[in-house]
């Protein structure tokens, strides 16, 4: 890690619209929970950790955020051609990767950790063995961002359409496919953070019932992970400026 | 201001720069074509038309691009997968943009530090003050007008006093002080024993800054060399001019006779001349025109422009 | 210029001439800004990496039709599986997606590149150019919306047991169907275009648009569940699916009734185009 490219990185993110826009999306599990508790439902350990943390935290949140921040570290960088100063520097590439990666991996679970966490905890209230479930989720969250913000940012250095080709593997793939195919979950980040989170949680089957089991889950993590990173500092160390001129 | 950085002329070893056989192409579009130079210490001009490849080459000499075919040293070292190379080289990219929201001192402070240098922050006041950018530093670059712009980036590149200089187009949206400034400054690097290479597609710039030249047209090394031997081999090329007269037909049979043409092509009203010895032309011209008492109407360079002198070097 | 040399000046004709030839008019400027951008609405006249993501949403959105029609010659007897009503909730999140990506294609590019002043200094004024963009996203989403329609009532027509029959009981959902999918089009072209059209950046907008959607449409569903059956009226896609019901008078498990969702289609449509409008009337060019 590079303390200043951190710092520069962190400055690159500070957009003011975005974050105000970003916060308000944040708050939307803990309105949620509150009004959930407003309507007086049953069974708040099933709602929250399938609908709640599941449904809409692990299933959106996550990786939107990953999105936004995994594209956005080296993105918009190499798009205005900005990175040349970062690159045509003796520090050596992979050091310039993680250290931007790092910061998309901090923000991103700083942004959703606090959500699904003030969220999960209003709307478990009264639920049985709700400090382990939400354990489960937070864990999952951090796992799970490390891997969307890799490999997203690797997709960010393939081509410059990667905002939406995220979209892609994460509502056709993720939200279609994976419903259809059984077999998909396997290459799902999405599946593997809920199965994590449900290991982890030892959320019982009847609450909340991810797809995939435990080791599984942490084995197509630490993968994506290591298969993405891996290939993100080697098109960095091949990275190409421009074919005009 | 007069702040510079210390010249000291017994700094480290010159380094060259080697382009070996270096080719670069995209998809069908060859940009760089088998080119093979070396540049060592002093100011070298790649002068060229827009779009010639000029980019090109300096990306793939400054690690931006893999060669095609051929390598790149720096050196000792190759430039491609070796971004360790910059530790000795600095490098002013062509693209205007900087990271908007950090000021000037910010910006070439990032430079010296990401450099690893001992004293980032009296580096980057060294630079700065050596760009003549002290009033703006503390200014966001994203106010800058294109030519401080221009010099802030010369300041981050130069910021760890680089033995190799590589810049692209550097001089474009400079006025006229701050180009003869920053001309008076890469002269002084050289004259340190520094390499320095700048493109451009100025003929003007490179005649009055660079001691070498490399001509690139169309992909390929047209020429190289001394400039005023480069100069001197483009006016001893053939010539050609379209001259009218009262009496074609007879001026061009006397013309044909003389040593310096070597070729006329008569169409109405006006005929081509071939000349193979300028100066002997120019002085056959008048006399034989008088002599036979034909009136020149016209006399014209029918291949004056830069392009063509450029294409006659590629047909040669 | 140095001192001492003297040059008088002198302007060269080099055969420069003003046009005056006819000319084709704003209206001809409006229809060829409404003609590019729909062909680059689908990567049409750009390079190939431009067409990727439009051609492929356009072909998963014609996956439920395939499937259908092919149960359908499998199983040699009618089948009911993708009705037309149902279309576009199949879709829903093709749909979404594709305006996600291509509206800031639309409305960005001439942001990013500094062209607007370009266009309104021609013929064509500002409402034109908005118009003209608007147009060719809602017809962009026509293609999207039609097509598999069309594969489906074609296919259907083919594989049913007797085609002349099926035309004559389908042959009144041929107006609801152009009528929802032009509805479906102009609610999604419009809201789309309200975002994409206030940044150039196409990053946020693409964020912002789809982040509206599924956010909507997850809100919705969990405020459905817990405070009130009004709490769907919150979720784009839930109103689509509504609105289209009401369209084809079909049955529905929606607690509200369709015809207000169908006004609050029809209204949020006229806000966004509003909101188009004023953002080019005020744009900066």
């Amino acid at each position: 890690m590079n303390a200043d490219i951190v710092k520069l990185t962190l400055r690159q993110l500070a957009g003011r619209r975005r974050t105000a826009f970003m916060v308000l999306v944040a708050l939307l599990p803990a309105a949620l929970a509150v009004a959930f508790r407003a309507g007086g439902e049953a069974g708040p350990a099933e709602w929250t950790s399938t609908r709640l943390l599941g449904g809409m935290v692990v299933t959106m949140l996550l990786p939107l955020a990953s999105l936004v921040f995994g594209t956005a570290i080296l993105g918009s960088e190499v798009e205005d051609g900005t990175a040349v100063y970062l690159l045509a520097r003796p520090i050596p590439r992979r050091e310039i990767l993680l250290s931007k990666l790092g910061v998309a991996w901090l923000l991103t679970a700083a942004y959703v950790v606090p959500s699904a966490a003030i969220g999960g905890a209003i709307a478990f209230q009264g639920a049985e063995g709700w400090g382990p479930m939400l354990a489960g989720f937070v864990v999952a969250i951090l796992a799970g961002s490390l891997a969307y913000c890799t490999v997203f940012a690797f997709l960010s250095l393939l081509t410059g359409r990667a905002f939406i080709a995220g979209l892609l593997y994460v509502f056709i793939w993720e939200g279609l496919v994976t419903g259809l195919f059984a077999g998909t979950r396997l290459l799902s980040i999405r599946h593997a953070a809920l199965g994590l989170a449900g290991f982890v949680g030892d959320a019982s089957p009847d609450v909340f019932d991810p797809d995939l089991g435990g080791p599984t889950a942490v084995f197509i993590l630490a993968l994506a992970t290591a298969v993405a990173g891996w290939l993100a500092v080697r098109k960095l160390q091949r990275f190409e400026i421009g074919e005009s001129g | 201001m007069s702040a510079r950085p210390p010249v000291t002329p017994a700094g480290p070893a010159p380094v060259r720069i080697d382009v070996d056989h270096v080719s670069r192409w995209f998809g069908n579009v060859v940009a760089v074509n088998d080119v093979s130079f070396t540049v060592g210490p002093g100011i070298t001009g790649l002068l060229g038309p827009n779009g010639a490849g000029k980019s090109t080459l300096l990306h793939v000499m400054s690690g931006f691009l893999k060669p095609s075919a051929g390598a790149v040293r720096i050196g000792d070292e190759p430039a491609w997968l070796n971004p360790g190379m910059f530790r000795r080289v600095g490098l002013v990219p062509e693209r205007e943009a900087t990271y908007g929201f950090l000021t000037g001192r910010e910006f070439v402070r990032l430079a010296a530090k990401l450099q690893q240098l001992p004293d980032p922050e009296a580096a980057a006041a060294r630079a700065i003050a050596t760009v003549e950018m002290g009033e703006a530093q503390d200014r966001a670059t994203g106010g800058y007008s294109k030519g401080m712009k221009q010099r802030i980036k010369v300041a981050a590149a130069i910021v760890h006093d680089p033995q190799v200089l590589v810049l692209d187009e550097p001089f474009n949206g400079m006025d006229p002080r701050q180009r003869l400034h920053l001309m008076d400054l890469l002269r002084e690097m050289a004259a340190a024993g520094r390499t320095i290479l700048f493109s451009s597609h100025i003929l003007e710039e490179v005649e009055r800054l660079a001691d070498s030249v490399l001509v690139i047209v169309a992909g390929r090394l047209a020429a190289s060399g001394n400039f005023r031997e480069i100069r001197r081999l483009m006016t001893d090329r053939p010539h050609t001019f379209r001259i009218r007269s009262s009496n074609n037909r007879e001026l061009g049979a006397a013309m044909l006779a003389q040593p310096s043409v070597s070729g006329i092509e008569l169409d109405d009203g006006a005929m081509s001349v071939r000349v193979a010895d300028f100066r002997g032309f120019t002085r056959a011209l008048p006399k034989v025109a008088r002599d036979r008492q034909v009136t020149l109407l016209e006399v014209a360079p029918s291949d004056e422009s830069l392009e063509s002198v450029f294409s006659y070097l590629v047909r040669r | 210029m140095p001192p001492g040399t003297e040059h008088a000046g002198s302007i060269y004709d080099l055969g420069y001439r003003p046009y005056d030839g006819p000319r084709l008019g704003r209206r001809h400027a409006v229809r060829t800004v409404y003609v590019e951008s729909l062909r680059a609405a689908y990567g049409l006249g750009r390079r190939g990496a431009s067409k990727v993501i439009p051609i492929t949403l356009l072909v998963i959105g014609l996956l439920p039709a395939a499937v259908h029609l092919g149960i359908a010659a499998a199983s040699r007897q009618d089948v009911d599986i993708v009705k037309p009503e149902d279309y576009s909730s199949f879709i829903e999140m093709i749909i979404a997606l594709f305006v996600a990506a291509q509206a800031p294609e639309l409305a960005g590019r001439d942001q990013r590149n500094r062209t607007l002043s370009l266009y309104f200094s021609r013929a064509i004024e500002r409402r034109d150019y908005a118009l003209a963009k608007l147009g060719a996203l809602v017809s962009a989403m026509l293609v999207l919306t039609l097509v598999p329609q069309t594969v489906l009532f074609v296919g259907n027509a083919f594989t049913t047991t007797s085609a002349l029959d099926y035309l004559r009981d389908e042959a009144p959902d041929i107006p609801r169907v152009l009528a929802s999918s032009l509805l479906i089009s102009g609610f999604c072209a419009s809201v789309a275009l309200a975002i994409a059209s206030r940044t150039s950046r196409r990053a946020y907008a693409t964020g912002g648009i789809i982040a509206l959607f599924v956010m909507s449409a997850a809100i919705g569903g969990i405020l459905d569940a817990t405070v009130g059956r009004y709490g769907i009226m919150l979720s784009l896609f839930d109103l689509m699916t509504g609105a289209t019901y009401w369209i084809f008078s079909a049955g529905h498990e929606y607690e509200v009734p369709t015809g207000l969702m169908f006004a609050a289609v029809v209204a949020i449509t006229a806000v966004s185009v509003a909101l188009v409008l004023r953002r080019y009337e005020r744009i900066p060019a």
